[in-house]
């Protein structure tokens, strides 16, 4: 495994580097994540994992039922190129790529950004990763992650030049909280990691335990 | 948002009852209110007006109705891909494209939908942009490219695919094939041929042509009747850069700062999207279409970060 910063050290630089209105906003968008008690809604261990088929970054089809016949299989939910917690997990995952392929995994990244910008990510930052354009929304939602983007928060964002509906190609704003699930080659969730704050996300080596332990089981 | 939120609300907007709509979702009208209410909440405002007997949209509620039904399809569209897409059913795709649209366009996206929607049946129609968008609203076609920034129906989903430029084409020869790149000067003296029933050049030929329109002679609707007379030497045929050309053709694009020619999809608002229309919607709305069409990219997009 290609030796990368943990998440944590990657989560602290990141937090240092804030100003003042980013923190406003990180307080504002997680305390109404919280708030509203979004991630209940998301799937648990055990629960049936949603089948989906859904363009990779270059627009060919890929399907959920068909990758986990070979193994495990990882999902990703990211927020967005856009977003430097996301693409610092990114960055790890492509480190790990090796140990997923080890293992026997199948992984995949999954936002809603639509158009050039999973391709732009993925060349930019040299992703050898599979990158999924949830096109409205309709795997994010049907694995309970789904919230709309309050409008003060999409305000902030606009300001910082990033138009998130514009890169989903949506009338309204909308963002899956950033989770990560590990699917038995069954159907049947074997891990999930869902943090409304969004800042959080799983260590690599997290994931590959959970991925062992889907495979022993 | 959970899924049964947006369709409690999608039957109070539909039958803009709350009574009636709790009947159609097989749920109590006091659980429906709930849901909605919720989604209200977490929307940041209310998206029906309830006046004892009338229930209304609201200005939000009509906002964020399109993509909610959107949303709600792509979901039904994961939990059906189980069942239907293991059927042998006959999976019809009816794609309306304009007169500056190119089939060859569709092969890459169509092929890859192919692999994964067994029984599909396409069916190809060529027609002026408002016929077509004719032809959606009457459900004869499922999606439609077009070119130009036509402003669709209310009631038609639009998205930008892709911006190209147009190209003179002349036969081999010709002086312009001299030049790599043309301005409109260039074509003060040039015959153009007339292409009838266009769609999305207005703005172009606009610029082209300030003044007025030259005397047109020849004309066709048909671009590879246009390609003909142009191999004759009847004029110079304006076309997308995208479009096949005949081999005794050249292609010379115009500078960039020559307005570019968009190629937009439609769909129909608030229509279940069958297993065929969903993939073809999705791929297309990622897909790289420059690819493969010698189309030159627009100018790259930096990317900006923000947490």
């Amino acid at each position: 495994m290609t030796s990368t910063k943990p998440l944590d050290q990657i989560r602290a630089e990141l937090f240092s580097a804030f100003d003042q209105h980013e923190w406003v906003n990180y307080d504002r968008l997680t305390d109404w994540l919280r708030e509203t008690d979004i991630a209940s809604n998301a799937l648990k261990v055990g629960d049936t994992a949603p089948d989906f088929l859904l363009p990779d970054w270059e627009g060919r089809l890929v399907s959920s039922a068909r990758m986990r016949e070979k193994g495990p299989l990882v999902l990703s939910f990211y927020r967005g190129g856009w977003c430097p917690f996301c693409t610092s997990e990114l960055q790890a995952l492509h480190g790990a790529r090796a140990a997923f392929d080890e293992a026997g995994a199948t992984l995949v990244v999954i936002s809603p950004d639509t158009m050039h910008f999973p391709r732009d990510l993925r060349r930019e930052k040299g992703l050898d990763l599979t990158l999924l354009s949830d096109v409205d929304y309709g795997v994010a939602i049907s694995y309970g992650l789904l919230f709309p983007v309050p409008e003060d928060v999409r305000t902030h964002y606009l300001e910082r030049g990033v138009d998130i509906g514009a890169r989903h190609g949506s009338p309204v704003t909308m963002l899956p909280v950033p989770a990560t699930y590990v699917v038995r080659s069954d159907g049947r969730i074997a891990s999930a990691f869902v943090d409304v704050d969004f800042t959080r996300r799983q260590e690599p080596e997290a994931i590959l335990a959970a991925v062992r332990g889907a495979v022993g089981a | 948002m959970e899924l049964h939120q947006i369709r409690y609300f999608l039957a109070v907007a539909e039958t803009l009852n709350f009574t009636r709509a709790a009947e159609q979702c097989n749920v109590t009208q006091p659980a429906l209110t709930k849901a909605v209410q919720k989604l209200e909440h977490e929307l940041g405002g209310p998206l029906l007006l309830r006046e004892r007997n009338l229930t209304q949209l609201t200005d939000l509620g009509k906002q964020v109705m399109p993509l909610l039904q959107r949303t709600f399809a792509s979901a039904q569209a994961v939990r059906a891909r189980a069942s239907e897409f293991k059927r042998k059913d006959v999976a019809p795709l009816k794609v309306g494209l304009a007169p500056t649209v190119s089939a060859s366009l569709l092969i890459s996206p169509l092929g890859e939908i192919s692999k994964h929607v067994p029984g599909l049946e396409v069916e190809l129609v060529e027609g002026a942009p408002d016929e077509l968008a004719e032809m959606l609203l009457n459900g004869d076609l499922n999606v439609a490219l077009v070119g130009g920034d036509n402003a669709a129906g209310a009631r038609i989903d639009q998205w930008r695919l892709f911006t190209e430029k147009y190209v003179a084409l002349v036969p081999t020869g010709h002086p312009l094939t001299q030049k790599s790149q043309i301005g409109v000067e260039d074509l003060a003296e040039a015959a153009i041929l007339e292409r009838v029933g266009h769609d999305g050049d207005e703005a172009l030929r606009r610029s082209i042509f300030p003044e007025a329109e030259p005397p047109f002679r020849h004309r066709s609707r048909h671009d590879g009747h246009l390609q003909h007379l142009a191999v004759a030497g009847f004029g110079v045929l304006l076309a997308p850069e995208h479009m096949p050309h005949l081999d005794e053709l050249s292609a010379v694009p115009f500078r960039d700062d020559a307005p570019r020619h968009s190629i937009h999809m439609l769909v129909i608002q608030g229509r279940p999207y069958s297993p065929a229309l969903d993939a073809f919607v999705k791929v297309a709305r990622v897909k790289d279409w420059s690819a493969g069409h010698g189309i030159q990219p627009s100018a790259g997009h930096a990317s900006a970060l923000a947490v």
